[in-house]
């Protein structure tokens, strides 16, 4: 079983263009956890997701390898600091935020079980790209894999 | 068999003496160039000592002090699992609370907290837990972080040069010279706590005008509440104890002719009893596996590799031509040889490791003992080497493990310290402690 069979081959996606504060919008809009980012040919350059999210507001330090600061339950932090944080990212390029060791790609005759498994390794969703060109054909998130492993239910779009 | 002190045959057309010289100083060039993992090229650099026929493998093992590695091994087994406990963050914003989170009260509490702490500790490992604090705090008090991690740099060097554990080339030389923790408190620490505060009347200098934040970003550093940072209580009073009773141990080794490597070893193993004995069999094995995975393991090796290659050099009978060289250097004077070795290892040290270097000069300072009147007369050499490559590493970002560890969590956490604007700021500081250092010597020891 390949995850052609069952990837949203219509998913929701933003451009290179795209600023930090659009995509977030739409990231609330449509209250998803990930939008792969195409370039102008629709190739996939990777994945905008609530992981960067979380890294614009933790403190830099919390982010070191290793874990260097275990926790953070001495820092009483504020909204308000919060808010100020994700007000100066508003108009930043959404491709400052991209990172494709992060998010790198798989295929549409990858296996489920190998999707399983790099969904268990990195979490978020997975983009499905055309082998030699790059181009994005769509998505695999964890509902379309529970669906069609519990219900047998094809949700391919 | 291969004699174990000299190979006397010829190793492809050439002398053991040049061959092991050839070989070493490749492991140098390789080491400063940092082109090869610096574990791998000593592993390679000791292989190649014992394939050559310099020393056989019964003579390398012989060759290395498995003090200085159980030292550093059993201490960063401690120190991993103490900070586990969150005590280094306590004590952190413990002290930047009580200067009121002012930005250069901050910045003395920190540079104050390292020393001691790298003196306590050992320095790489009191950087690795000071400094994601530190850019913690200073990220809530809007500064540049840039002034708070080179003041750390340059405490944890000064800081560890006054104990046996405080710095490697300590370690090394109290090992294999045989001087004890008190030896180390006792002779360097007056030196250690003068630099300190003549170090940090500059650095107001330099950085009073930067460091500067509003009302509002200090009271939000005064919000943090330390307590909250202790994550494991009961953890926190067995680490402390068995960290006090591990120094006290240190203090009192000579008296009972212990060595150190086998107190910080029993004390590595005690408190990772204390924290394991509780749980369950598959928790244990995790717990354990998590504490030997803290350990710098390309250090350890590193180590073993050059002791190796330190010996092959000793075994062909470099180290007693350049001791000799040395001598004639210096017309066998004590003072000027002193002195030269302050000077001539805070220079090297800047540049070079100070851990091969120093692993080098320790066979070659020995070797002047019968020349300059007995093993007690050349104790003003040990201090002097001391205070010259553990504070010589200040001086360039490569001059010392710790620099480097503090340059790369910098670096990835977006607040990259550079090679030369470091060295802007830190070579005449450095230059300035051992010249501290240098009055010092003639005045106590010579």
């Amino acid at each position: 079983m390949t995850v052609s069979s069952l990837m949203n081959t219509n998913p929701i996606t933003v451009t290179l263009e795209d600023t930090f504060g659009g995509a977030l919008d739409i990231l609330l809009k449509h209250r998803v956890r990930s939008l792969p980012v195409l370039d102008s040919n629709g190739i996939y350059r990777g994945m905008f997701d609530l992981y960067d999210l979380w890294e614009l507001l933790l403190p830099r330090a919390a982010l070191l390898e290793g874990k260097r600061i275990a926790d953070l339950a001495y820092m009483p932090g504020s909204e308000e600091m919060l808010r100020e944080k994700l007000g100066n990212a508003q108009a930043r390029s959404i491709v400052e935020f991209l990172d494709d060791q992060e998010s790198p790609a798989i295929y549409s005759d990858t296996t489920v079980i190998e999707a399983i498994l790099l969904l268990h390794r990195r979490g978020g969703n997975l983009p499905v790209v055309e082998r030699q060109t790059r181009k994005l054909v769509g998505i695999v998130t964890p509902w379309e894999i529970l669906s069609q492993v519990q219900t047998g239910k094809d949700t391919a779009h | 068999m291969l004699s174990d002190s000299a190979a006397t045959q010829m190793i492809f057309g050439w002398s053991p003496a040049l061959y092991a010289s050839v070989v070493f100083a490749a492991v140098y060039i390789v080491v400063i160039t940092e082109k090869i993992n610096r574990a791998i090229i000593a592993l390679m650099g000791g292989g190649l000592m014992i394939l050559g026929g310099v020393v056989n493998q019964e003579a390398a093992i012989r060759g290395i002090d498995f003090n200085t590695i159980g030292l550093l091994l059993g201490m960063m087994v401690i120190v991993g699992i103490t900070g586990k406990s969150g005590v280094f963050q306590y004590i952190a914003i413990w002290s930047a609370k009580r200067v009121s989170a002012h930005p250069m009260g901050v910045l003395v509490m920190l540079a104050i907290v390292t020393a001691v702490l790298s003196a306590l500790l050992d320095n790489v490992t009191t950087v690795l837990l000071i400094v994601p604090v530190t850019l913690l705090i200073t990220e809530e008090l809007r500064v540049l972080p840039y002034p708070y991690l080179v003041t750390e740099i340059l405490f944890s060097n000064i800081g560890g040069t006054a104990t046996l554990i405080g710095d490697p080339p300590n370690i090394m030389i109290g090992s294999l010279v045989g001087l004890t923790f008190n030896d180390f408190v006792s002779n360097l620490g007056a030196a250690v706590v003068v630099i300190m505060a003549a170090t940090l009347v500059p650095l107001y200098f330099i950085w009073r005008k930067d460091l500067t934040t509003t009302a509002e970003a200090r009271k939000r550093v005064m919000e943090f509440d330390e307590r909250q940072a202790i994550t494991d209580p009961r953890l926190l009073k067995q680490a402390l104890a068995v960290l006090a009773a591990v120094i006290g141990g240190f203090v009192l080794a000579h008296t009972f002719h212990i060595q150190p490597a086998t107190i910080a070893m029993f004390g590595a193993g005690l408190l990772l009893l204390l924290d394991n004995y509780q749980r369950k069999a598959e928790e244990q094995s995790h717990n354990v596996h998590h504490a030997f995975s803290e350990v710098e393991w390309v250090t350890l090796i590193f180590f073993v590799g050059l002791f190796i290659l330190v010996h092959g050099l000793e075994s062909a009978g470099v180290i007693g031509s350049m001791a000799k060289a040395l001598l004639d250097a210096t017309g066998g004077d004590l003072k000027v040889t002193a002195i030269a070795v302050l000077w001539g290892s805070a220079f090297l040290s800047a540049f070079i490791d100070n851990i091969p270097f120093v692993a080098t000069m320790i066979p070659l300072i020995k070797s002047l003992g019968p020349a300059m009147g007995g093993e007690q007369a050349l104790m003003p050499l040990w201090w002097s080497l001391s205070l010259g490559a553990c504070l010589g590493g200040n001086g360039t970002l490569i001059g010392a493990s710790a620099n480097l560890v503090v340059a790369g969590m910098a670096e990835r956490a977006g607040q990259p310290v550079r090679f030369v604007p470091y060295m802007k700021s830190s070579f005449l500081l450095m230059v300035m402690s051992i010249a501290i250092s240098h009055v010092y010597v003639v005045l106590r020891f010579l």
